[in-house]
């Protein structure tokens, strides 16, 4: 399995079309011509788990057979898909009110309580849903979840039905991201019709959405998953009849199958990166991600504590060249402490930290002190991160003077539960690939205590922690981006780890493909592709 | 020949126990939390980590585990990964696969093989016998990956002549360059041994006894110096076929074919228990079985071994 899981998206919506025009892509308009015709096939992980509340590497079925509530373009707009609206007063109670006349694939209508139902049946602990935290804010979720025994309810108490297409979300507490966090890649969000309520194994062999795609057949292990376009869909119709989804084991296999003009989509795997443009040239799609990298600091050792040594290292990374040589100049240097794409980013917070400059870095390691010993980095073997963290222990031994080395784990198991442990005694491998892009997720994962990326960045203070909840408080979301921008202006004063590169997630595609829009996630529209003429 | 079988089959059940308990402290001596890195970097919420472990019996100490594993195994149940799939149902869809190309595979290594040996023993130190010799060098010494990958990018992809990946286009299509490229090695070893073998046997007595009578040559080399060399040729086959079985995962990884190999990996990879063990006493048995019937095919060709 691949830790490196990022959003896959393919999807709905009205706000692709919107994202189109407002890019005014070249090319968009005299291909293909005609929306509708024409099918794609797409490589993917094979998913094991097809369903919403448990996929962990199925974003991109996920989202051409399920429409989330609301959409979030690449420009950071908010639309909303299947809902109508998402309103509150006061940031805590919110009211969803859904569109009219949505059905499921099986002609069931899509109603408030099939959304209740869906959330309370991912929610409900012993049935260990791997997605369920994505609803851990709603009041109630710790009732399905105790710490001791068995649930006494299989309801939250957060969620009511007012009527057939209205019902309310009460949170723990006020937050002004939550139409966010029913945007597209928040899969346990999603909607289920009552039959898989039922038979949750029979519903993931046959996965049934209220999206643009319907799943054709049942899925079985290593074969294609095949989806046709929902005749009945009520959002925005789909511009390909059908796509079929191909499990590749190995990404590099997926890629090179795309040379050669066998499947149309792949992701390109990290060791494809610097090659990637000379292979494909115009097809090689690149998208800004919400994901974000860090160079982790163990800040429980006592020659990390100075933060001259934390921002003496920062200043010896030349991410510009690294980026340049090991990403083929794919990723951004990162400014901020939150990718750029996530909307209130203060890009440049950083400023002459995250700027390339040995000689006042080396000046302000002497400054602090010096460095006794080996800066000993560690990262997860096996996933194509050997070149990254070689290079970095490289620049940190000839800039800084401190000897440096960079060594892999076994595997990933090995290094989350070193990482989780604290059994580390150097800088490591740190990096969240937000699911909705708010600032809020990347502060979270990184700067919460049990936020979701355990011991990623150790560094959780009380007052970091008061800044966020306060900027979650904020129901007004340019107010919100201010807030989150202010707990980075904080995060700086202590610099507790280097940020390394914001993301980009990149694809090739074959010569079939025109045009490949994509949305905040960072992943394809696949619903939106639009292919060349006579493919 | 009943009892040496007998004596077989319970040395079978004592191999069998002795690698699954040690395969199954292997894995569970690896160091990690396969259940905390699931979810890879987007870590499973602490709930729903605690109670798969429990689902999974990971909090059990590793006999207690393996003594519920075999109680399975006893009626019959594979046991299940961590995404609760049966063991058995994954290795049922995956079995035909490696199957399929461990036997084309392997046929080409006996056609191919046996022939290029036998065309390079009846002449020896000619120039055919030294262009078999310098092959079979270059073979051997060029790593499966390396060949997987060119074979793939030349013949698939630049000449388009072959599928570049996956199951789709069937039998042979999709199996034969895969098949041929992890064929190389044995191929090479099988027309090395079949030559040493065939120049040995030719230069043995009942050969020129054979000669001397007038037997003609067609039956001299077909019929007699065939068998007769057949021996060393079909241990090395046998013992291949279970390594072609087993050991086939980065070509089954490259050519993107959903086969044992590739659950193998994965399963370690996942340090799933269950199903590194069910796959790995499957190839077990596999080699043990091959290798019994290697042993009794040689005492049918070979009257001495019979009668010894």
């Amino acid at each position: 399995m691949n830790p490196r899981l990022r959003p896959l998206p393919v999807a709905t919506a009205l706000a692709l079309t919107l994202a189109l025009s407002a890019c005014g892509s070249a090319g968009a308009d005299d291909a293909a011509g005609d929306a509708g015709g024409g099918s794609i096939s797409v490589a993917v992980t094979d998913p094991i788990q097809t369903i919403p509340g448990r996929q962990t590497v199925a974003y991109d079925l996920n989202m051409a057979v399920w429409s989330p509530l609301t959409w979030i373009d690449a420009d950071g707009e908010l639309t909303y898909v299947a809902a109508e609206s998402i309103e509150s007063d006061d940031a805590t109670t919110w009211t969803v009110t859904l569109r009219d006349g949505w059905t499921f694939h099986d002609g069931t209508p899509v109603t408030a309580q099939s959304y209740v139902d869906s959330w309370n049946a991912v929610a409900y602990g012993p049935d260990a849903f791997e997605n369920s935290g994505q609803l851990a804010g709603i009041a109630g979720y710790d009732d399905l979840n105790p710490a001791e025994g068995e649930p006494k309810t299989t309801e939250m108490s957060g969620l009511a039905v007012t009527d057939d297409l209205t019902f309310t979300v009460t949170l723990d507490g006020p937050d002004g991201q939550f139409p966010m966090q029913v945007s597209q890649a928040q899969t346990a969000m999603y909607p289920m019709p009552a039959s898989a309520l039922e038979d949750m194994d029979a519903y993931n062999a046959h996965p049934v959405g209220n999206g643009p795609f319907a799943v054709v057949g049942d899925y079985v292990e290593n074969e294609p998953i095949e989806t046709e376009a929902y005749a009945d869909y009520q959002g925005t119709a789909p511009t390909v009849d059908a796509i079929s989804f191909v499990p590749y084991a190995d990404a590099t296999t997926a890629y090179t199958d795309v040379q050669a003009g066998n499947i149309d989509v792949a992701s390109v795997p990290a060791a494809r990166l610097p090659q990637a443009s000379g292979d494909f040239g115009e097809r090689l799609h690149t998208f800004e991600a919400p994901g974000i990298s860090f160079l982790g600091l163990p800040l429980w050792d006592e020659r990390y504590e100075d933060v001259r040594v934390r921002q003496a290292i920062s200043m010896a990374i030349d991410r510009e060249t690294i980026s340049d040589v090991v990403y083929g100049g794919l990723y951004t240097p990162a400014t901020a402490f939150t990718p750029a794409v996530e909307a209130g980013t203060p890009e440049g917070i950083c400023g002459e930290f995250c700027a390339y400059d040995p000689e006042a870095a080396k000046a302000l390691l002497d400054e602090a002190g010096g460095f006794d010993g080996t800066i000993d980095i560690y990262f997860p073997g096996g996933i194509g991160l050997d070149e990254l963290y070689k290079a970095i222990a490289n620049q940190l031994r000839q800039n800084l003077g401190v000897e440096a080395v960079a060594t892999p784990s076994a595997d990933w198991a090995e290094f989350s539960e070193n990482r989780t442990n604290g059994d580390i005694d150097g800088p490591f491998f740190s990096r969240w690939g937000a699911l909705y892009p708010s600032q809020q997720n990347t502060l979270r994962s990184f700067f919460v205590e049990n936020g979701g990326c355990p011991n990623c960045i150790p560094y959780y203070e009380d007052d970091v922690a008061e800044l966020i909840a306060a900027a979650d408080a904020e129901a007004d979301p340019d107010a919100a981006g201010e807030a989150y921008a202010a707990v980075q202006e904080r995060i700086l004063e202590d610099f507790p780890a280097p940020p390394l590169f914001f993301e980009t997630y990149s694809y090739v595609t074959s010569e079939r493909v025109a045009e490949l829009p994509t949305s905040a996630v960072g992943n394809p529209t696949f619903s939106a592709v639009v292919l060349a003429e006579g493919a | 020949m009943t009892r040496r079988v007998t004596r077989r089959l319970v040395d079978l059940l004592v191999v069998f126990l002795g690698v699954t308990l040690i395969i199954y402290l292997m894995v569970f001596a690896l160091p990690g939390d396969p259940i905390a890195a699931l979810g890879g970097d987007r870590p499973l919420a602490p709930n729903v980590v605690a109670e798969l472990r429990e689902r999974y019996h990971l909090d059990e100490p590793v006999l207690q585990q393996y003594l519920r594993y075999l109680g399975g195994l006893l009626q019959g149940d594979l046991g299940t990964t961590f995404q609760g799939q049966s063991v058995a149902d994954r290795m049922a869809l995956r079995w035909p696969v490696t199957i399929t190309l461990a036997l084309t595979a392997w046929g080409i290594e006996v056609l191919l093989g046996v022939l290029l040996g036998l065309v390079a023993g009846l002449r020896a130190g000619a120039v055919s016998d030294r262009l078999v010799l310098a092959g079979t060098v270059v073979a051997t010494s060029i790593p499966v990956f390396v060949l997987a990958v060119s074979a793939q990018l030349w013949l698939g992809v630049e000449l388009a002549w072959f599928p570049v990946a996956g199951t789709g286009a069937g039998w042979p299509t999709a199996y034969l360059l895969p098949a041929a490229v992890i064929a190389v090695f044995g191929l090479a070893s099988v027309a090395r041994l079949m030559r040493g073998s065939v120049v040995d046997t030719l230069r043995t007595d009942f050969v020129r006894t054979l000669r001397a009578k007038g037997l003609r040559e067609r039956q001299v080399v077909g019929v007699h110096v065939m068998r007769s060399s057949a021996i060393p040729v079909l241990t090395y086959l046998a013992i291949d076929l279970g390594y072609l079985l087993g050991g086939t995962v980065v070509v089954e990884g490259v050519f993107n074919l959903p086969g044992v190999g590739q659950l193998l990996f994965q399963a370690i990879r996942a340090h799933e228990g269950p199903t590194i063990v069910g796959v790995s006493t499957a190839l077990i048995l596999v080699f043990l079985l091959t290798n019994l019937l290697v042993d009794l095919l040689a005492s049918v060709l070979d009257p001495r071994i019979r009668h010894e």
